[in-house]
């Protein structure tokens, strides 16, 4: 585990037998008629055996491709890991074969998908889906591995789950798609599950039955996991620690409780400020207000961001913010974040600040 | 409620889906998504739609748009009765309604750029072209928080929360008067959902826009419903204003759904109340009440009846055993 980091480009690549996964500056480009896309523009963090790592941060921040980096599923050509390390396990996965990575990825280390339909065959029924993975990584015959597929199916909570193993992923509804992916992923008992936001298209009962199983997983296994979520509810209940992404950059680090009590940077702080909160009590009702927004937009990955990305939209930014870029460095115990006015951030009170929506 | 206010009325409607088994693929059963669903939505109002994982919403959504056509059912919007409509007459119909989907990535076309996607509902139905269609499609862009250079790309492009917006975009373009939206702030981060749900409740206010808006977040619906139905395996079980909903929860399915749900708590684990019980299969639902295999209120009772869904006060509908109307014409209390 990371005792101290000045900027995540210098950051020690930890020596720790403990630790499964070790993602050092990784940069990842998309080559577009525009231009470069710089979708993930240095991320650094190590990932201990049996811990689970929460990633949130804005949409198109960079989530789902370092997910994809890892799994080395970035399409050639259209895009690149173009600078950085990823080891899995001491072997260096940034340099393996497409072959030796076909035998790690669905088997040592596993992803469940953001959109379930990009990533199931729609003419292969789902029971097919799962035992051919069966077949594949852990050589078990068909009749096995199909029963195993039904097993898998029943632990995802689908009703019926011998005809549903028959069925085309068009027959299924959203949240069952996304079950039969977990259930992929859960079956070949990976050390790593990267998990691409598994439970958004899930009613809260089976969220949190879905959620359990991942955790059950990584207590029986120890399994570790990457969570890439927006839901910080999910966040506070799983995770051991957080990252912030911002703009392709990590913008903080830090235990979770840590982070929700004692955000320090300011799109942490609008983030959490945003939440839609539930009522208690004789409040409960229609709310309507308006919701807290960070307001401007994203910036553009297409030219390089040479200060601190999140400068355009922060009522704390300075002219250095706008022409330096922040170092990601430590503000407390485990607790890391890229912001030049921590300091007098940290001495206003949270509501201030975030520009209100106009 | 004078009809004139509603600007969407679906009635008794079913959908059944034939189970095909063998090599003459026989149909041997039917899975009963939905089974006799009604509700009305007024103009300017928010209908929040909820409900476990295949509990037939989408498939609500999705036969209202008639994408998928009802096995039984009627369905009027402004008055019109579209499910009797030709191709024809209710490609018209469809300015006035629009669907957001739940799956962003099978939705979009993958050959059109992402300005065309959004614009083409604009191009179809000759409400803009050249300049003018152009800064229509960058305004939606501006008002979904999608940059402006965005129009270039193609949807693979995109994150999966940015192609949500995309269909939120798409969805806008011809100012309808209801909007039919299936998750559709599943994807978004936080900070994005609110500008979203911001934009949503702005324009229901500007323009009288109707939603019937399905989620899994009771969050988002507390804060953006009027009122919410609860549906369970193919029915809606309750039925009510917002405050009441949430306030006096009255089937034990919403009871059990509320008391499930997370509440961010920051200073420590939130608990939640797991339902027991296996989901049971829409295919061979249960006898009487569909809800007695997993209800901890059952009654003998209900296992051979199945309870209509009854207004048992103003405004608020329940289907439940428990909650005939009283003499008083108050609801019996569980337990
Ligand atoms: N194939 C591609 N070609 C060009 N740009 C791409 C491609 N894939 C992703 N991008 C861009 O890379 C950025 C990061 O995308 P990514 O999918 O990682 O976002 P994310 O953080 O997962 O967001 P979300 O929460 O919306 O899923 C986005 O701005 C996106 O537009
Ligand atoms: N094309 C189809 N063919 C056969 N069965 C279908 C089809 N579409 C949906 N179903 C079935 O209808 C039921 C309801 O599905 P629907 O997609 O409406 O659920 P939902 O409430 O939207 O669930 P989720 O929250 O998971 O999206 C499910 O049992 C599903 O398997
Ligand atoms: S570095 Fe400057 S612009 Fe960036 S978050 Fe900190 S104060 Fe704001
Ligand atoms: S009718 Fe009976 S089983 Fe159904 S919800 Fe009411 S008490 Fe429970
Ligand atoms: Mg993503
Ligand atoms: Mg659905």
């Amino acid at each position: 585990m990371k005792s101290n980091v000045s900027t995540a480009a210098t950051a020690p690549i930890a020596t720790n037998g403990d630790t499964i996964l070790s993602v050092q500056d990784l940069r990842t480009h998309f080559y577009t008629r525009d231009g470069v896309v710089r979708a993930v523009d240095g991320v650094t963090f190590d990932l201990a055996r049996g811990e689970t790592l929460c990633i949130v941060g804005e949409s198109g921040c960079g989530k789902s491709v370092t997910a994809l980096s890892i799994l080395g599923l970035i399409p050639p050509k259209i895009g690149e890991i173009v600078s950085g390390s990823i080891r899995f396990d001491g072997t260096e996965l940034t340099t393996e074969s497409e072959r030796e990575m076909r035998s790690i990825r669905g088997n040592r280390i596993s992803m469940i998908f953001q959109e379930p339909m990009t990533s199931l065959n729609p003419v292969l029924t789902v029971g097919e889906q799962i035992s051919e993975s069966l077949r594949i990584h852990q050589r078990l015959d068909r009749r096995a591995a199909w029963d195993r597929a039904i097993e898998m199916l029943a632990l995802v909570r689908i009703a019926d789950p011998k005809r549903r193993a028959g069925e085309y992923p068009h027959q299924l509804s959203g949240g069952m798609r996304q079950r039969v992916m977990i259930a992929m992923a859960l079956a070949c008992n990976p050390q790593v599950l990267v998990a691409d936001e598994p439970t958004t298209a899930l009613d809260v009962t089976i969220q949190a039955q879905i959620l359990n199983l991942m955790l059950e997983l990584k207590d029986r296994l120890g399994t570790a996991i990457v969570l890439i979520t927006h839901d910080l509810g999910v966040v506070a209940e799983t995770a051991q620690r957080v990252i912030v992404m911002y703009a392709g950059r990590m913008v903080e680090e830090a235990p979770v409780r840590e982070l929700l009590n004692n955000p320090k940077h300011p799109y942490t702080r609008g983030l959490i400020g945003s939440i839609p909160r539930r009522k208690s009590g004789g409040a409960r009702g229609r709310t309507r207000g308006r919701l807290q927004e960070i307001s401007g937009l994203v910036p553009s990955l297409r030219e390089p961001i040479p200060g601190c990305a999140f400068a355009p939209r922060c009522s704390f930014a300075t002219p250095r913010c706008i022409t330096e870029q922040p170092p990601f460095e430590a503000h407390g115990p485990r607790h890391f974040a890229a912001c030049w006015e921590v300091a007098r951030i940290e001495a206003t009170s949270s509501d201030q600040l975030v520009s209100s929506p106009t | 409620m004078s009809s004139a206010e509603v600007v969407l009325r679906v009635k008794d409607l079913k959908k059944h889906f034939p189970v095909h088994r063998g090599v003459l693929s026989r149909v041997v059963a039917h899975v009963q998504a939905v089974d006799g669903v009604s509700f009305e939505i007024r103009r300017g109002e928010t209908l929040c739609l909820v409900g476990e994982s295949g509990c037939g919403k989408s498939t609500v959504a999705r036969s209202i748009t008639r994408l998928e056509e009802p096995t039984a059912g009627t369905i009027e919007l402004n008055g019109v009765d579209i499910t009797a409509l030709n191709s024809e007459a209710l490609r018209a119909q469809r300015r006035e309604m629009q669907m957001v989907f739940q799956d962003p990535y099978s939705s979009l076309n993958p050959r059109l750029s992402a300005g065309d996607i959004v614009g083409e509902p604009l191009t179809n139905f000759d409400l803009a072209q050249g300049a003018e269609l152009e800064q229509r499609i960058a305004k939606l862009f501006e008002h979904v928080g999608l940059r402006p250079e965005a129009v270039n790309k193609y949807p693979h492009e995109f994150s999966g929360g940015q192609r949500q917006r995309l269909g939120i975009a798409r969805a806008l373009a011809v100012n309808p008067s209801l909007i039919i939206a299936d998750e559709p702030v599943s994807a978004l981060d936080v900070s994005v959902q609110a500008q979203v749900l911001n934009l949503l409740i702005d324009l229901q206010e500007e323009f009288n826009l109707a939603y019937l808006f399905v989620s899994h977040d009771l969050a988002v619906v507390e804060h953006i419903g009027h009122r919410v139905a609860v549906m369970y395996l193919g029915r809606i079980v309750e039925l009510a204003d917002n405050a009441d909903l949430f306030g006096t929860p009255l089937h034990p399915y919403t009871e059990a759904l509320l008391a499930a749900a997370p509440v961010l708590e920051v200073d420590g684990p939130r608990e939640r109340i797991i339902l027991q019980g296996d989901v049971p299969s829409p295919m061979n639902p249960p006898s009487g009440c569909r809800f007695h295999t997993r209800c901890p209120y059952v009654l003998p009772e209900c296992k051979r009846t199945d309870p209509p869904l009854l207004e048992v006060a103003p405004g608020h509908h329940v289907a439940c055993l428990r909650r005939p109307v009283g003499d008083s014409g108050a609801p019996l209390s569980i337990a």
